[in-house]
């Protein structure tokens, strides 16, 4: 599904990826982690299309197509969706019919029809349970002084709506308390298909007892310098990451 | 003609004007005005400071004295696209201040003239307060509109009238190039416990029309007056406005200044709030692009005790377009427990797009709440990338932000067809701004 390679990122000409290298298939999980700064939720964004971030050379290909100069729409129509460590906050705009836009033009771009006000109230009503997510939240504006923990939650609420192929949570159990955490993990277990697949972003093992990753990489100074399987995590919560 | 602090003006040709006015009262009117011009006593520098007259106003306009007559043909035509068949507003149609009667459906009980048609008690309302509540002392474009303004609107809603229907007014200007011709002065009297909301629209019918209108507005115990400005001319006018309203005692205003298009604005808002408990609000929303330039002075007096008044301008600019605001408030020694409130938000596009603003507060009183604030910046890249993030392209993400920048405003607007209006203007606003980038 994607196959990234060699890929070298800078911002600001601060090299941040120094030639990395991922390959995920259909209905995969794999975790990232590593220390502050090096790199993760840069290569989350730049998987999502920020183009703040500069792609010196290598390759980012979604179902074999290259996707380096595609804008972030487009990704995201063909099934790429990021779950933001820091949720952005829009004043002004409503949760609610942000969200029926995006899902209406994906489904465009899919050939579906669009969703009428009922179809998509009902689609809504199935997620807003699965995430356990407070009708009132949504009906505000886009993060506008939501809670740390409503954030996350309203990220996980947005890709079960919209149904990506590939999600890429940047941290999304941080800031959550235990119960959140259990009930964000459930839904993306839910949400899962041997057809779609998963990056978690995170720092804590924990999480991993919930969201049972098929590989764990170690992304240290812009490259993966280990990969292994779940057990790779317990290891690192052991040692740090001193020993690599 | 503009010195630095002062106005010359063939004197000879304008005497001749003043002396052609046929009603003795506005006759000695008018001899007043000339002589605060004749004073010189405006600080054009300070009170135009980011508003360049002098280049502007030579290099486009004529400054010869001359009044123009020529209507251009098939003036019909060009009015009719602007007529609106909705029986939930009342239309007024003015070409050059001159009220088009066939085009327009006011009912005859609400007192809605040109000067020259007044009754015996409306004359004697104009005689009573006409003139005295403009910002002529300390502007000189209002002083020279005292002079030579050619027709009026009188509006004067009684004691206890409610005008059930929103009033919209389409201005049209013919003359071209020319400094004195349209000139219009409004005044709008409301008694106790009246009511009205009325929405001026200007248009030129000639490219590079200069336009001067004053309003002077009395509002009487509880009365409440919405007044709404729309400025979308697309035929590269220039605009001098100033609309002052004088509150009485428990009186409500709510004033929104929109301004989308127009080679040069300015307008002035003077509130002058002269009772206790008095309310205003004053709003604003401007659009820019191109070389536009639009600078909005506002001013509130409160001069008595407990009155509330809350200001919110909000702005963006593309372009090589121009933004000012100078927002000031005084807070008098008598006006305790006065809640003032001010703030200017500003969002610039382009590179060489501007925006000079200013807040200036004078308070006197010891118990007040007063705040303000400004912000100038650009548009938020990571809302943008966000938004694309969830399949919404970028220029769809850049509209959505820009309405929802502006939504605060909007959604204090409480008449449904304005509301609409502006929503309408600034979506083709937006679309200019995303075909420009
Ligand atoms: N605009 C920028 N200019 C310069 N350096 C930047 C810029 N943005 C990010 N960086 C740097 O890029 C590096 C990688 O940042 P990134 O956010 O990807 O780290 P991370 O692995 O997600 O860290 P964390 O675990 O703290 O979330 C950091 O050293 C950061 O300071
Ligand atoms: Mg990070």
């Amino acid at each position: 599904m994607l196959s990234i390679k060699k890929l070298k990122v800078s911002i600001e000409n601060n090299l941040i990826l120094k030639g990395l290298n991922l390959e995920i298939k259909n209905g995969e999980v794999h975790a990232i982690m590593g220390p502050n700064g090096s790199g993760k939720s840069t290569l989350a964004s730049v998987i999502a299309g920020n183009d703040n971030y500069k792609i010196e050379s290598g390759s980012i290909s979604f179902f074999g197509k290259n996707i380096n100069n595609f804008s972030p729409d487009e990704r995201a129509m063909m099934g790429i969706f990021l779950a933001f460590q820091y949720p952005v906050e829009i004043p002004g705009v409503s949760t609610i019919n942000f969200i029926k836009t995006a899902l209406n033009r994906i489904r465009e771009f899919n050939k579906k029809k669009p969703l009428d006000a009922v179809g998509f109230l009902n689609t809504m009503k199935k997620k807003m349970n699965l995430v356990k997510i407070d009708r009132d939240l949504l009906s505000r504006s886009i993060n506008e002084g939501f809670s740390g923990g409503e954030k996350k939650r309203n990220e996980i609420f947005q890709m079960a709506m919209l149904e990506p192929k590939l999600s890429i949570l940047d941290e999304t159990d941080s800031g959550l308390d235990i119960d959140a955490l259990k009930i964000v993990s459930n839904g993306v277990n839910k949400l899962r298909t041997k057809d779609n697949s998963t990056i978690v972003v995170t720092h804590y093992q924990r999480l991993l007892d919930y969201i049972i990753p098929d590989y764990v990489h170690v992304l240290i100074d812009g490259k993966i310098v280990k990969s292994g399987n779940k057990d790779l995590a317990l290891e690192l919560e052991n040692k740090g990451y001193d020993w690599l | 003609m503009f010195k630095s602090d002062s106005l010359t003006l063939d004197s000879k040709k304008i005497k001749d004007f003043i002396n052609k006015e046929s009603n003795p009262f506005l006759k000695k009117s008018r001899n007043n005005f000339l002589k605060k011009l004749g004073e010189k006593k405006f600080n054009i520098k300070e009170e135009y400071k980011y508003t360049p007259l002098k280049q502007s106003l030579e290099k486009k306009f004529s400054l010869e004295f001359k009044i123009d007559k020529n209507i251009p043909s098939n003036i019909e035509k060009k009015i009719l696209p602007y007529i609106v068949n909705d029986n939930s507003v009342y239309q007024i149609i003015t070409l050059d201040g001159k009220i088009i009667k066939k085009f327009s459906n006011i009912p005859s009980k609400i007192s809605f003239k040109n000067f020259e048609e007044l009754d015996k008690k409306e004359k004697k309302i104009l005689h009573q307060y006409f003139g005295e509540n403009d910002d002529s002392d300390s502007d000189v474009f209002s002083a020279l509109n005292g002079v030579l303004w050619s027709k009026g609107l009188f509006i004067y809603i009684k004691k206890n009238q409610i005008v059930d229907n929103p009033i919209i007014i389409n201005n049209f200007y013919t003359s071209e190039r020319n400094i004195f011709s349209s000139q219009l002065r409004n005044f709008i009297f409301m008694e106790k416990n009246s009511k009205l909301s009325i929405c001026e629209l200007d248009c030129a019918l000639a490219s590079n029309n200069f336009n001067s209108n004053v309003t002077e507005i009395i509002l009487e115990e509880r009365s409440e007056l919405d007044y709404f400005k729309i400025q979308n001319d697309k035929n590269n006018s220039t605009s001098f406005n100033s609309t002052n309203i004088k509150q009485k005692r428990n009186s409500i205003s709510n004033t929104f200044t929109f301004s989308f298009s127009g080679d040069m604005i300015r307008n002035n808002l003077n509130i002058s709030l002269i009772d206790e408990s008095c309310y205003c609000n004053m709003y604003g929303i401007y659009a820019l692009n191109d070389d536009s330039h639009v600078d909005n002075h506002t001013s509130v007096d409160h001069i008595q005790k407990n009155s509330i008044s809350n200001e919110h301008y909000k702005g963006i600019m593309n372009g090589n377009s121009n933004g000012v605001f100078n927002g000031k408030i005084f807070v008098r020694k008598e006006a305790q427990k006065t809640n003032a409130f001010q703030s200017n938000n500003n969002i610039i596009l382009s590179d060489n797009a501007k925006i000079n603003t200013k807040p200036q507060l004078e308070i006197w009183a010891d118990d007040v709440k007063c705040s303000h604030g400004c912000t100038t910046g650009q548009l938020d890249e990571n809302a943008i990338f966000y938004l694309q993030s969830r399949g919404i392209n970028k220029d769809k993400a850049v509209s959505i932000l820009i309405n929802a920048f502006f939504d605060e405003i909007i959604q204090k607007i409480n008449q449904n067809i304005i509301k609409d209006k502006v929503h309408k203007i600034l979506s083709s606003k937006i679309e200019s701004y995303l075909n420009e980038h």
